[in-house]
């Protein structure tokens, strides 16, 4: 096999990556071992959160109180905006608006009544909590507390209540989770018989906190649909994975990877790379019962940090980068991992593989150690996205700079995916 | 100081020793309060590797703890087959053991009563696929697994339901003596927050690895030697039975599967301080390395978590048993003694009950209660090796009976934690029952055990507590979040020292979780006595 990129992880990086090669014309391939952090975050755009452990209200400008290093140093500020420019017209061309302004945080409500800063939110997620707000739950959805998430709403001075709306009749009355309910609403019908019972519970309430699964195959359309039969703004508060948000948004990169040509191997991990020199010539990668090698010109690397699978902790403190055995700082043993508060800081979730200002992987010398190898998101190098708060920010402003960077090459593959885009997935 | 109650014998000490000293008194028609410092197990009862023993460990060298064992092992699943997990277990040879100990462990399993059988190399294959490839000889013994909670609570059940009392979170703080005798004991109502007194005829030390403290508290010399097992949490179970090195007992030679998960068994070191229940890094190391020579599919497996226990042994006086701290505790019997203060130190009403192991606390029991019924009076002979525990109908436990309860019930919308299958029935009980904390939670439903550590069950399990409590769901200690960080924080003191590979994973996702999605900043940090409180033992 043969692409021209061969992209490695289908996270936040890895789509908007290859997305956005694609649509530079580059012909690509995506190889995903499987879901990424679109399944597991809270459904935002983060871009900085948090410095020092103290909010950030003004993102960009905050950029320059990180740590020399820093991803975001790295690709400048313009990459980080290019970036949060370009998923806004990608997410809203797929019908997932994004609200929020790169220069103000904003306060995403979660399932257990905090509000973590964040930047970009889907318009389900949004709305601002005003005056009375009423929590309600769908009766027999487990992983939404109104008790719990009120009671801490209350402390931060909202006055907030508890309540729940009747499940109405369906085929699994018995077993369902975020996933199935929120398929269970993409239907008008189910809706409509849901309505009734979530506008008695939100009754006398100016904002209602529901959790985040309102549809999951038609974009915002049954949240705003929804929303305008209660008669009262909807607000989405994050809960537990899977992201329903986040399902969301993985269906529309696959819908527009897919119009735009890419190839797409899911399931089928990359494990090695094949080299002359200083260049990798061949990504190798599992298929059925086989390895298999796709020859290319440039790959791509966003398998993650150790979180994400791209790193192996080891018993002794190494470091491996699992795809192209890349260079990683370790640690004096393994204890030195993780930090002695579950809830603190724990310096393995910023360990990740360092990288020149083109994103090229460099040695200890800080020489690349390849030329044709790029790294992004959160394989990166000093940056701690939960801590920080910047994980999708790092996501789409690497992936800007490698677009930049790739799309200028000339390919020796081009005019394999030349058509025009198809029109944008809903 | 108020007082708080009269009884004829006090017992200190929470632990199944404890609990099965009550359940005799209590069989034998004697009044009988038992107080316990924390919550019941939470001390060695609750920190070991859940093997209920055959004796087949200790043939070699210390025959009369083996035929107390296998004359336990049977009135066990006699009495209280619920708790029991009848897995068996095998003995397996390596290259490089000594055949040589193979045949004085066969001579002392006849002459201790234990049934062996001898496998070959395939048919111990058979009955454990994961063995390692170079077992060369394997030998079947009457091993099991066994579940101290359960065994606790049906044990403690049993007790109330014929008028005894348990009184937990009353740690002993003082004894009164009149000349030879003492009158009452004094104990701290830690939810209260002050002392009370117990009057009392008689009292039973039972506390385990703690019952010098005790002797201290009413002034008799005990000498007890800490022995510190660690032990280490694998995530899944690996073996059908138990599995045994056949050599001298040493580090890392047992693997016990228990519930959803395996424990890799143990190191014996001596230490100053029962209370010492720290696991040092490289004695996981060795129990991994130890244990996959017999299973090697543990070399890359999941490590959960370590934890410690202290083993109750008891020095006693004559001969030098035991060394220095740092040295090994395999030296000194597993079997049990009673001291009768009375004649040993001239304190007339107190016994105590030392050594032993779960595996026997029903003989410990019954040992200590004939003589106290001799010197009371009571002439009622012991029945609890044949009264069967609240629970026994219900026939052994089986692994998949869980699994079975949910399906049977439809209840898989209802599970609040996959791993361990508990259903929201289960833990609306407990909340019903007065358990306010997930730790106690934990302990009684094994909610946050399973491999997943709590990335999902925990919340889950807060946010019902939340309900529960409505609008007294206050700030401070008392709110949910605050007890959810505990438990999170509680949880990861046995886990960050066991975290490489696919748990370093687990752990990273678990955080993002945690703080990430949620955003607690960790800022309810456990004050000293929550975390006193919430000391819980593992396993």
């Amino acid at each position: 096999m043969r692409a021209d990129v061969v992209v490695v992880g289908a996270g936040p990086a890895g789509l908007a990556a290859a997305t956005r090669l694609a649509e530079a014309g580059r012909q690509v391939l995506l190889l995903a071992r499987g879901n990424g952090f679109t399944h597991w975050g809270p459904g935002a755009v983060d871009v900085l959160g948090r410095v020092g452990g103290e909010p950030v209200d003004q993102p960009l400008a905050a950029i320059d109180r990180l740590p020399e290093g820093h991803p975001y140093h790295l690709v400048g500020r313009e990459a980080v905006r290019d970036g949060l420019d370009w998923f806004s017209r990608f997410s809203a061309g797929a019908g997932l608006p994004h609200i929020g302004d790169p220069e103000h945080n904003r306060a995403q409500v979660t399932a257990f009544g905090t509000l973590r800063p964040t930047c970009l939110l889907p318009e389900p997620a949004a709305g601002v909590l005003q005056g009375r707000v009423a929590v309600v739950n769908v009766a027999g959805f487990r992983d939404f507390s109104p008790g719990l998430c009120a009671a801490r709403l209350r402390e931060a001075g909202i006055d907030a209540t508890p309540a729940s709306a009747p499940l109405p009749a369906w085929d699994h009355d018995r077993y369902f989770t975020g996933v199935e309910l929120a398929r269970a609403i993409d239907d008008a019908g189910f809706r409509s018989r849901l309505a009734p019972g979530l506008a008695r519970a939100a009754a006398g309430a100016d904002t209602v906190v529901v959790p985040a699964v309102l549809g999951l195959n038609r974009g915002h359309e049954p949240w705003a649909d929804l929303q305008a039969q209660v008669g009262t703004p909807l607000v989405e508060a994050a809960t537990a994975p899977p992201s329903i948000p986040g399902l969301r948004l993985f269906a529309a990169y696959r819908s527009r990877l897919e119009a735009l040509g890419v190839r797409w191997q899911f399931g089928f991990p990359a494990v090695g790379v094949e080299r002359d020199r200083d260049r990798v010539t061949a990504v190798q990668s599992e298929g059925a019962s086989r390895v298999l090698s796709t020859h290319c010109q440039e790959l791509v690397l966003a398998t993650g940090g150790v979180a994400g699978n791209g790193i192996e902790a080891n018993r002794d403190g190494t470091l491996s980068e699992k795809v192209a055995g890349l260079p990683v700082q370790g640690f004096d043993g393994r204890l030195a991992y993780l930090g002695p508060r579950f809830l603190g800081e724990h310096p393995l979730a910023a360990a990740g593989v360092r990288v020149d200002a083109e994103l090229r992987p460099v040695g200890p010398d800080g020489e690349p150690v390849a030329a044709n190898i790029r790294c992004v998101g959160g394989l990166l190098a000093a940056h701690d996205p939960t801590i920080e708060g910047s994980r999708e920010g790092v996501a789409l402003a690497t992936a800007a700079r490698v677009a930049a960077l790739l799309a200028a090459t000339p390919s020796a593959l081009r005019g394999a995916n030349l058509e025009p885009p198809g029109p944008p997935a809903r | 100081m108020s007082h708080l109650l009269e009884t004829d014998v006090v017992v200190v000490g929470g632990g199944v020793t404890g609990v099965a000293v009550l359940r005799d008194l209590a069989l034998r028609g004697v009044d009988a309060v038992l107080v316990e410092r924390f919550d019941l197990g939470t001390g060695t009862s609750g920190r070991w590797h859940g093997l209920l023993h055959s004796g087949a460990r200790y043939a070699v060298r210390d025959q009369e703890s083996a035929r107390e064992c296998i004359e336990e092992n049977t009135t066990l699943r006699r009495i209280a087959p619920h708790t029991i997990e009848d897995i068996g277990g095998l003995f397996v040879l390596l290259p490089g053991d000594d055949e040589a100990y193979a045949a004085k462990f066969v001579e002392g399993c006849r002459a201790s009563g234990i049934p062996t059988e001898e496998l070959s190399q395939a048919a111990a294959h058979r009955r454990e696929p994961l063995l390692a490839p170079d077992v060369r000889l394997a030998f079947a013994v009457p091993d099991g697994g066994i579940d101290s909670w359960s065994l606790l609570r049906s044990m403690a059940a049993d007790a109330e339901a014929r008028g005894c009392r348990v009184l937990v979170r009353h740690p002993l703080v003082g004894a009164e003596r009149d000349g030879d005798r003492i009158t009452a004991v004094r104990v701290h109502d830690a939810v209260a927050g002050e002392d009370r007194t117990i009057g009392c005829q008689w009292v039973v030390n039972a506390a385990g690895a703690w019952a010098g403290e005790v002797g201290r508290m009413a002034g008799v010399p005990i000498t007890m030697i800490a022995g510190k097992g660690v032990m280490v949490v694998m995530a899944s179970r690996y073996v059908r039975g138990v599995v045994n090195a056949c050599r001298k007992p040493a580090d890392g030679d047992i693997i016990v599967p228990q519930h959803e998960v395996a424990i890799l068994g143990t190191t014996s070191e001596q230490v100053d301080s029962a209370d010492d229940i720290s696991v040092p890094p490289a004695d996981v190391d060795r129990m991994i390395d130890m244990c996959a020579q017999m299973v090697p599919a543990i070399a890359s497996g999941r490590v959960l978590r370590a934890f410690a226990g202290s083993r109750p042994l008891y020095k006693a006086e004559a001969p030098a048993v035991g060394g220095e701290a740092g040295g090994d505790t395999r030296e000194v019997s597993r079997t049990f003694t009673v001291l009768d203060h009375a004649s040993r130190d001239g304190l007339g009403n107190m016994f105590s009950i030392v050594g032993g192991k779960l595996t026997t606390c029903r003989q410990m029991a019954e040992a200590v209660v004939d003589r106290l019924a001799e010197r009371m009076g009571v002439t009622t002979p012991c029945t609890t090796a044949t009264e069967p525990l609240p629970g026994a109908d219900h026939g052994t436990h089986q692994v998949a009976g869980p699994l079975a309860r949910v399906e049977r019930d439809q209840a898989y919308g209802e599970l609040i934690c996959e791993c361990e299958l508990v259903t929201r029935g289960q833990v609306r009980e407990a909340i019903a029952a007065g358990l306010t904390e997930l730790e106690d939670l934990r302990r009684r439903l094994r909610v946050g055990y399973g491999p997943c550590q709590a990335a999902f069950c925990a919340w889950r399990a807060a946010g019902m507590l939340a309900e529960a409590k409505g609008d007294a769901a206050a700030a401070g200690d008392g709110h949910p979040l605050a007890g959810l960080e505990r438990f999170l924080e509680e949880r990861w003191r046995g886990q960050w020292a066991t975290i490489w590979g696919d748990q370093a994973r687990q752990a990273l996702l678990n955080h993002a979780i945690y703080r990430g999605i949620f955003d607690l900043q960790g800022l309810g940090v456990p004050d000293e006595a929550a975390a006193a409180l919430s000391q819980a033992g593992e396993g």
